[in-house]
């Protein structure tokens, strides 16, 4: 692992130094190749395969059941924890395989961080909160500095910065988000997994959600799963269109598009993405 | 706070900004061409036009991919909205600006009486002039101002009806009577030019009171 590494800090040493334009072609982060996914025998998910970019927002969109919180899934190892769940096919990071002999899952979801539907901060104070993963990793030194980063990079410094000590339990839906995100940004991951990270907000909260996904994307890279179509539309880069297929008599997640969303929301290629983005599926 | 979304907004105003701008120039240029009589200004006032297209095209993209992906409300609505028309009227000006430089190479080579200079001078003028109030007004929503073209466009009214008279003067001589033929059509485009900067200001009036109605029957 400590060769995925070496290439991450690598590549982020000449991101400092190369443009950062809209017509830049961006790096490859993750590059998945005819993926499958089984829970038990039956697939949930078969052949996908795309590629994902860094420094661009990519949102996973679909009906229930179309595999996508399945798929995002794959991205740091976390259907490791599911029992019977199978994985065949590749996801290759910076090129290297996520799912090889020698790779360390906790490694890879420190460099892939993952934020989940609903906030789920641990019953500690928001300082602790965000000093947890720097402490499992030992580092020790400037960790008030690296709390106060995340905290500022989350959007969420000038709200609890007098109140540090306070419990996390204490903070809004919205700011117990904002701590979750600062939480995985304080062990200096490249990507940030959001499993549906504003289902369970309100509107406004919602916004600063997906305001902060534009700041964050200039230094991370960003796959979200969304129910919410416009969602998608509005914090996206790329989207990625599932559905399901139900024509071998179980119901298999598939790939059915996946472009820049701006296409994907004005022409779409497929039928059934057009169907399901102009509310006509179902 | 949508911070992205308002960007987005603002970049629409100010590629329409733009858009106004090089319209501007089009129209100098065509005026100093007819007034002139010079040919080869007349070619760049036509090639310059493809200019013109390009904002046109990308700025009616933009607003495709900004109502796909934003679903804008509202004020926010009513601007997108407003934009797409302001973008055509625009677009169309550029288009009478070509006609004009167009006319000017078809027209035979007769040397204007100096009445006739000063009527497309007065008449290029007012035409410049509606366009800058219907571009700021629309840039700062003012209503109040953009209504002032209703008055603005009377003139210009009134001057091409005076050039029509003029015209119907000439005698029977043919190349003059070619030449005033021309010239009529040039006196009315800029007489449309002033019309649409008229549309451009109920735009803004749409945009600034969220009601949409013509300032007058007399600008069609």
């Amino acid at each position: 692992m400590s060769e995925m590494e070496a290439a991450v800090a690598e590549k982020k040493t000449a991101l400092d130094v190369a443009p950062r334009t809209a017509d830049v072609p961006r790096d490859v982060v993750f590059d998945v190749r005819d993926l499958t996914v089984r829970y038990g025998g039956n697939p949930a998910l078969a052949g996908v395969s795309l590629e994902i970019h860094e420094h661009a927002v990519t949102a996973f969109i679909g009906p229930s059941g179309c595999g996508k919180s399945t798929f995002i899934r794959c991205f740091n190892r976390m259907n490791d924890l599911i029992p019977g769940a199978g994985v065949e096919g590749s996801v290759l990071y910076r090129g290297q395989d996520l799912y090889g002999r020698d790779v360390d899952p906790v490694t890879v979801r420190q460099l892939i961080g993952m934020v989940f539907q609903k906030p789920n901060p641990f019953p500690k104070s928001i300082y602790d909160n965000v000093a947890f993963g720097p402490r499992v990793l030992g580092w020790k030194r400037g960790l008030d500095e690296r709390v106060e980063r995340a905290l500022r990079q989350a959007a969420l410094w000038d709200e609890v910065k007098d109140r540090l000590k306070e419990s996390a339990l204490s903070l809004s839906g919205g700011q117990q988000q904002r701590l979750c995100i600062a939480r995985a940004l304080a062990v200096e991951p490249e990507v940030i997994l959001m499993d549906e990270p504003a289902s369970a907000l309100d509107p406004i909260s919602t916004a600063r959600i997906e305001d902060l996904m534009a700041e964050l994307k200039r230094d991370y890279t960003i796959v979200i799963v969304t129910h919410n179509m416009q969602q998608a539309a509005r914090v996206a880069d790329m989207t990625a269109f599932f559905s399901v297929d139900v024509s071998s008599g179980g119901r298999t997640g598939v790939l059915v598009e996946y472009d820049r969303t701006e296409a994907i929301f004005t022409k779409p290629r497929d039928r059934r993405t057009e169907d399901y983005v102009t509310g006509r599926f179902g | 706070m949508r911070v992205g979304f308002q960007e987005e907004l603002e970049q629409l105003d100010a590629a329409l900004h733009e858009e106004g701008t090089l319209v501007l120039r089009s129209l100098r240029g065509a005026l100093n061409a007819l007034v002139d009589q010079d040919a080869e200004l007349a070619d760049e006032v036509i090639a310059f036009d493809d200019e013109v297209d390009r904002r046109y095209v990308a700025i009616e993209e933009g607003i495709e991919s900004l109502l796909a992906r934003q679903t804008p409300v509202a004020g926010d609505l009513r601007f997108v909205l407003a934009v797409l028309h302001v973008n055509l009227h625009l677009e169309r000006i550029a288009d009478y600006c070509v006609t004009i430089a167009k006319l000017v190479k078809l027209a035979p080579p007769v040397a204007p009486e100096r009445l006739f200079v000063d009527a497309f001078q007065e008449m290029g003028a007012r035409a410049e002039e509606m366009i800058r109030v219907a571009l700021d007004s629309f840039a700062t929503r003012n209503a109040e101002q953009a209504e002032t073209l209703v008055q603005l466009d009377e003139l210009i009214d009134r001057a091409n009806r005076r050039f029509v008279q003029h015209v119907l003067s000439f005698g029977r001589d043919p190349t003059l009577q070619e030449w005033g033929l021309r010239m009529l059509l040039v006196s009315r485009c800029f007489e449309r030019i002033g019309d649409h900067a008229v549309d451009i200001g109920e735009r803004t009036a749409y945009v600034a009171t969220g009601e949409f109605r013509e300032f007058t029957d007399a600008s069609h």
